[in-house]
């Protein structure tokens, strides 16, 4: 096994997927898993593969760099050995649930909320703004979906959470992610 | 992962829009409580309800929590009283009310439904005490409601049964004059009433239903409304078909909420779940309002002609995505014209565009009736009892449910203003155009027969 995390950023265009995929390829690599987002116009991807036992980390991450040279992209390749987190080894049970927080962008928002979640053992799944300026509270938000541990006092985590809302101008909600899946899809 | 979508459009529903759970209420089979003796059976039907629903409010307060939707209502259901309590008198029975209000008011539930008849046929002994006791257990209880079922399909109207509730209903609201009469607006009469309402003041649980129950009533006329609002004003190519697939899946979303607290509720209670009722129902607040849906649509106001064949989509539509989006859907499921409740169909009654002709028109295609009207203080017992007699007809004919929550003001004039205070609202007393205050065909008395279910035309 010779497996590598390729990270790949830069402007969005067309051809970034075709290249890095072409170039794997070109080194007998086989690509096991991959996820990419946009951010405003930015593109990140992060590939998993598995690569040819005398290939090395080191020489894909030179040959995708010069093969890609004028598309302006920022990638690194490292190799991928690591056993899983604590937590991910002795994942305890949680119930999922979503935080919303309703308000102006301000600096510190993310890393008081997330801090907080922290503190209280709960983990982010997933995080996500929805920032569009104006007055209709509903664009200005900020999502974070998270897996709270049983053993977390829900009425704890909340006046925490509350204290956050108060000082940061916002409002914070902490809801059982069922019933935005119920109430969103009606076709299940 | 959540799209932002369906995000945002989940906290718009339960942040903007009031989405609420209207009630969350548990019924409770008294069948085994009965005895012929008075202090036994109140020991009973007071043990049962304290510890079936002992969890109810904590319950609901612990979901409200972790989904952040507001249960407005905790509400207890019973078996009829005027079945399980048929050993006994009149007098009897107000102490049995009295019992049931107790109940309520140890387990902090907002009401207590079921002191309720089924005369559809004929009066047994029991029923004919209970309807006799409603006046003054309206009046000396808090939290009791009343309802009486008068009519079915099958059945036809009792119009005797009829004849006697024009007269309970004039007793209830005499006797609670300083309160305009608020006793009445605590017993409806019902045609075909469904066993598993969790609204009031309707709410009974049904013979046939099992030893306790969860069931939960969905509200949110805000919500349709905003979501037909922005249909409107983004959609190029809106028509009514496409208002009535927003209503629908709007519906659909409102419903799966509520099952999904009510699964839960049932779940922590130890009990079944029963039934999702997904009802407009509004309250006397601003956006929490069915009339407000009429003037989103286009309508200049709820009782302009247009309406009834709006309120016909409206409540198909309603129907429609309920029984979609679970299979348990029950109770009226519709959307309810309620006048006093509802702040849109007061000021449309005080101004006059909302009559109560014509109200009676829109009743045939809503779910429920002629619902909290107020009207004069000096209308006759007859004139309630012909009211009533119309609404039955109007369901007995049309294979649905159709109610009559009528408030004699005592002391009011047409055009005056009443105000019951909390979800029961305030209005207008609107007049009654209808000639003489006597009235012969319903002194008759017997029964109307019941219809014909074929050459349907």
């Amino acid at each position: 096994m010779n497996k590598v995390l390729i990270s790949v950023l830069g402007s969005d265009q067309p051809g970034i997927m075709a290249k890095v995929a072409s170039i794997i390829n070109q080194h007998n690599g086989n690509i096991e898993n991959l996820s990419q987002t946009l951010l405003d116009n930015v593109f990140g991807a992060l590939l998993m593969a598995n690569l040819a036992e005398d290939d090395s980390s080191e020489k894909l991450e030179q040959s995708l760099q010069d093969q890609t040279r004028g598309m302006n992209l920022y990638i690194r390749v490292h190799p991928w050995q690591a056993e899983p987190s604590d937590w991910h080894q002795n994942k305890p049970e949680t119930q999922p649930y979503i935080v919303t927080a309703i308000g102006p962008d301000r600096q510190g928002l993310v890393a008081e909320i997330a801090g907080e979640l922290f503190k209280h053992g709960v983990n982010i799944s997933n995080i996500q703004a929805i920032f569009k300026g104006g007055k209709n509270p509903m664009d200005n938000l900020m999502v974070f979906e998270v897996d709270v541990p049983r053993a977390v006092v829900m009425n704890d985590l909340r006046d925490a959470l509350d204290a956050i809302a108060a000082r940061l101008e916002l409002e914070i909600n902490v809801q059982h992610r069922r019933i935005f899946e119920s109430v969103s899809n009606i076709l299940n | 992962m959540l799209t932002p979508k369906e995000i945002i459009s989940t906290l718009q529903m339960v942040r903007e829009e009031n989405l609420d759970l209207r009630t969350v209420t548990v019924g409770i089979n008294l069948t085994d409580c009965v005895s012929d003796d008075i202090e036994t059976f109140k020991r009973k039907i007071y043990d049962k309800i304290t510890r079936t629903a002992g969890q109810l409010v904590a319950t609901c307060n612990r979901i409200e929590r972790r989904y952040g939707i507001e249960v407005a209502n905790k509400r207890i259901s019973v078996s009829p009283i005027g079945v399980v309590g048929a050993p006994f008198n009149a007098a009897q029975m107000v102490e049995i009310a009295l019992t049931l209000d107790k109940a309520a008011i140890e387990l902090g539930v907002d009401f207590v439904g079921g002191f309720s008849a089924l005369v559809e046929k004929g009066m047994s002994h029991g029923d004919q005490a209970l309807i006799e006791a409603i006046p003054q257990a309206l009046t000396e209880s808090q939290r009791v409601c009343s309802s009486v079922n008068v009519a079915s399909t099958r059945a036809g109207l009792n119009m005797d049964a009829i004849k006697r509730m024009g007269v309970v209903i004039k007793q209830a609201a005499a006797m609670t004059a300083d309160d305009d009469g608020l006793a009445a607006a605590k017993l409806v009469v019902f045609a075909n009433i469904p066993q598993d309402v969790p609204f009031m003041a309707g709410a009974y649980l049904g013979i046939g239903e099992a030893d306790a129950v969860v069931s939960v009533g969905v509200s949110g006329p805000g919500v349709v409304k905003a979501a037909l609002e922005r249909a409107m004003a983004e959609e190029d190519n809106m028509d009514l078909s496409r208002a009535a697939d927003v209503i629908k899946q709007t519906a659909a979303r409102l419903t799966r909420a509520g099952e999904l607290v009510g699964r839960e509720v049932a779940e922590i209670l130890g009990l079944p779940f029963g039934i999702v009722d997904l009802s407009l129902a509004p309250t006397p607040n601003e956006n929490d309002s069915v009339g407000e849906i009429f003037e989103a649509i286009g309508l200049p106001a709820i009782g302009a002609p247009g309406s009834t064949a709006f309120l016909a989509m409206l409540n198909d539509a309603v129907k429609k995505g309920g029984a979609f989006a679970s299979s348990h859907v029950g109770g009226l499921s519709g959307a309810f014209i309620p006048v006093c409740e509802d702040l849109t169909i007061a000021r449309s009654a005080a101004e006059g565009t909302l009559a109560l002709e014509k109200l009676e028109a829109m009743t045939a295609v809503c779910s429920v009736g002629l619902d909290m009207i107020a009207l004069p203080g000096d209308t006759s017992a007859e004139m309630l009892s012909a009211i009533i007699a119309d609404e039955m007809a109007i369901g007995v004919i049309n294979k649905k449910t159709t109610a009559a929550r009528l408030i004699p003001a005592p002391g009011k004039q047409a055009g005056d203003h009443v105000v019951f205070g909390g979800l029961l609202g305030e209005g207008p007393v609107m007049a009654v155009n209808m000639g003489s205050q006597e009235n012969r065909f319903v002194r008759l008395g017997g029964r109307i027969p019941a219809p014909i279910q074929s050459l349907v035309n």
